[in-house]
């Protein structure tokens, strides 16, 4: 089989790890199976949406960015920051004063990178009377552009190829900066990321080369240094006497901005349940005459990411505020917005194609059409077996997948405690056996806390 | 490989699940994902198709390394005409169905255009046969 290496941000930490299984029952792909008594990520189906991260109770699961640490200590050093990263702060601080902070903790420059979606929102212009593929769906949110390529691989070619904001923005930065004389080699350009799939975006973008991006900050990092700032100075900060970017723009991130800009039927639909539920209709031909979809992995969009620390409602309503007073410094300006990206326009309108996105090969069972389907005929007789209760304690988030990793030689059907009672009872397993069977799964320790003594 | 699935005729709430499941089996072979794409359109119109004229029918699925084979049978009106019911635009479904937004006559043809063989037949007043085979 075709092997591919696929960068994670999310990862396990094996020594706070208890494998009690949280994530494995939530992770939307069945990326997920205990096994020697700790969760284990399998890389092909993993998208780094980080639903797991969210139920995870020994916070054995961690996001890995690049830190503050690579942050280089010479050269030309900008910070990335998305508009959600304002909106974890009280409106009464300016976004200036939110931004001055940001470039206090050691940058050179700060930049917003929703002023970027002004360029995104041309480039849509163009693009609609050329996409014959209905629906377009939107490439903004990198968990469910890999969602697609894994659970929905016919939906890939239905991505639209344009770059997503923070690369749009940090190729401005690069394009910028260069015109003032910096050379390209000292620009280094940090991502401040909401988000596990932001992260990966960055570091290894799907349907592109390269990326801009020297490296990611976790926004939770870059949000407890500004706290600190700005409690020691409560300056509200200086405020923008123009619109630097159309005012709608700060809240692309969240739901149902961007599906205003596409003409036809658009529909915004966020939260990973619903993301699925819709894909699954569509990819089954239950759905037509659609023109947009604008999707959103979380919750209220990126103000229901995982590294954001503040509650995604309050952080909603405050770049509200935001759009109604950047309205009000564009009337102010004549209904004019001075957005300093499209100086650049022409050139970056030639680079902000990406590749057709292809699929990932996450679901298949075997490469050879024989031999998978031998398997999947296997898969049908393990499933008139097991007790289809999904209880998870073989290991595996459902009786399914766990037929589907016997047929891939990878459990073994001892794994199923029912079946396991039903050999005992047939003297095809021993108690010794079957002991032996949960330790492997679920670690060798894991069930000394239990003895006879403690019973009573 | 078979699988077969019920369809429950005038169930337009549960319409898509028979072929939704093909489809999810489908997705587990390496079979080029636009094709996967054409079978689950065709079988979600044929279902469709039983849910909106028929009492009830079966979904009959053969998977084989090369191609897949599926037959939808139901018990039903029939069709009286098939040559005029594979044309476009034409339908005998009821207005009631037509306001739950199925009933375009478009079903059939759309069938026709997303598989590689089609025979359809049908005994006016007792049901209709439809056999489809699509190559991978």
């Amino acid at each position: 089989m075709k092997q591919y290496t696929y960068t994670h941000a999310i990862q396990i930490d094996a020594d706070k790890c208890i494998g009690c299984s949280h994530c494995m029952r939530v992770c939307p792909t069945e990326a997920i199976r205990i096994d020697g008594g700790h969760a284990r990520i399998q890389s092909v189906r993993c998208v780094d949406c980080g639903e797991c991260f969210r139920v995870c109770p020994q916070r054995a699961i961690y996001v890995k960015d690049d830190g503050l640490a690579s942050v280089k200590s010479s050269g030309y050093r900008i910070a990335l920051v998305p508009s959600i990263f304002i909106g974890q702060f009280p409106s009464d601080y300016s976004a200036t004063r939110i931004l001055e902070a940001v470039r206090q903790i050691g940058f050179d420059d700060v930049f917003e990178v929703e002023q970027a979606v002004d360029m995104v929102k041309s480039e849509y212009r163009h693009l609609e009377n050329e996409i014959d593929q209905r629906p377009a769906i939107t490439s903004f949110c990198p968990a469910v552009v890999r969602l697609i390529q894994v659970l929905y691989p016919s939906l890939t070619d239905q991505i639209i190829r344009l770059k997503a904001p923070h690369d749009i923005a940090a190729l401005y930065l690069r394009k910028s900066k260069e015109r003032q004389g910096i050379p390209p080699s000292e620009i280094y350009i940090y991502y401040i990321t909401p988000c596990a799939a932001k992260i990966v975006a960055a570091r290894d973008p799907v349907a592109e080369k390269e990326s801009p991006i020297d490296g990611t900050i976790d926004m939770k990092i870059i949000y407890n240094l500004v706290s600190k700032i700005i409690r020691e100075d409560k300056s509200s900060g200086l405020h923008k006497s123009y619109a630097n970017m159309s005012p709608d723009s700060v809240c692309w991130s969240l739901s149902g901005t961007e599906k205003k800009y596409f003409s036809g039927r658009s529909l915004a639909i966020d939260g990973m349940n619903n993301v699925i539920e819709f894909l699954d209709k569509l990819e089954s031909g239950q759905l037509a005459h659609i023109d947009f979809l604008e999707m959103r992995a979380c919750d209220q969009g990126c103000a229901g990411g995982i590294l954001c620390p503040c509650n995604r409602f309050l952080a909603v309503e405050r770049l509200e505020q935001r759009q109604k007073k950047l309205e009000k410094l564009k009337l102010q300006n004549e209904g004019k917005v001075t957005n300093m990206l499209f100086e650049f326009s022409e050139e970056l309108h030639r680079e902000l194609q990406i590749d057709a996105v292809e699929p990932r090969e996450g679901l298949q069972l075997d490469e050879d059409m024989g031999k998978a389907l031998q398997k999947m005929k296997h898969i049908k007789k393990l499933m008139t077996f097991l007790p289809g209760f999904d209880c998870g304690a073989c290991g595996a988030p459902s009786c399914r997948a766990l037929a589907e990793d016997i047929a891939q030689d990878r459990a073994s059907i001892s794994y199923c405690v029912f079946v396991q009672r039903v050999m005992e009872k047939n003297y095809k397993l021993s108690p010794e056996q079957s002991f032996s069977v949960i330790e492997k799964i679920w670690g060798q320790n894991r069930l000394n806390k239990y003895t006879d003594e403690n019973e009573s | 490989m078979e699988v077969q699935y019920e369809i429950q005729g005038g169930d337009f709430s549960t319409a898509g699940q028979a072929s939704s499941e093909i489809k999810k089996l489908l997705k587990q072979f390496n079979i080029d994902p636009q094709i996967v794409r054409r079978i689950a359109i065709a079988l979600f119109e044929a279902e469709v198709n039983v849910v909106a004229h028929a009492y009830k029918g079966i979904m009959k699925a053969d998977i084989e390394p090369e191609s897949i084979r599926v037959i939808v049978e139901d018990e039903g009106p029939g069709i009286e005409d098939i040559e005029k019911a594979m044309e476009e635009g034409f339908s005998t479904a009821s207005e009631a169905v037509r306001q739950m937004g199925f009933g375009a006559g478009m079903g059939l043809p759309n069938i026709k255009k997303n598989v590689d063989e089609m025979i359809l037949t049908s005994v006016p007043g007792r049901g209709t046969c439809l056999k489809m085979k699509v190559l991978f």
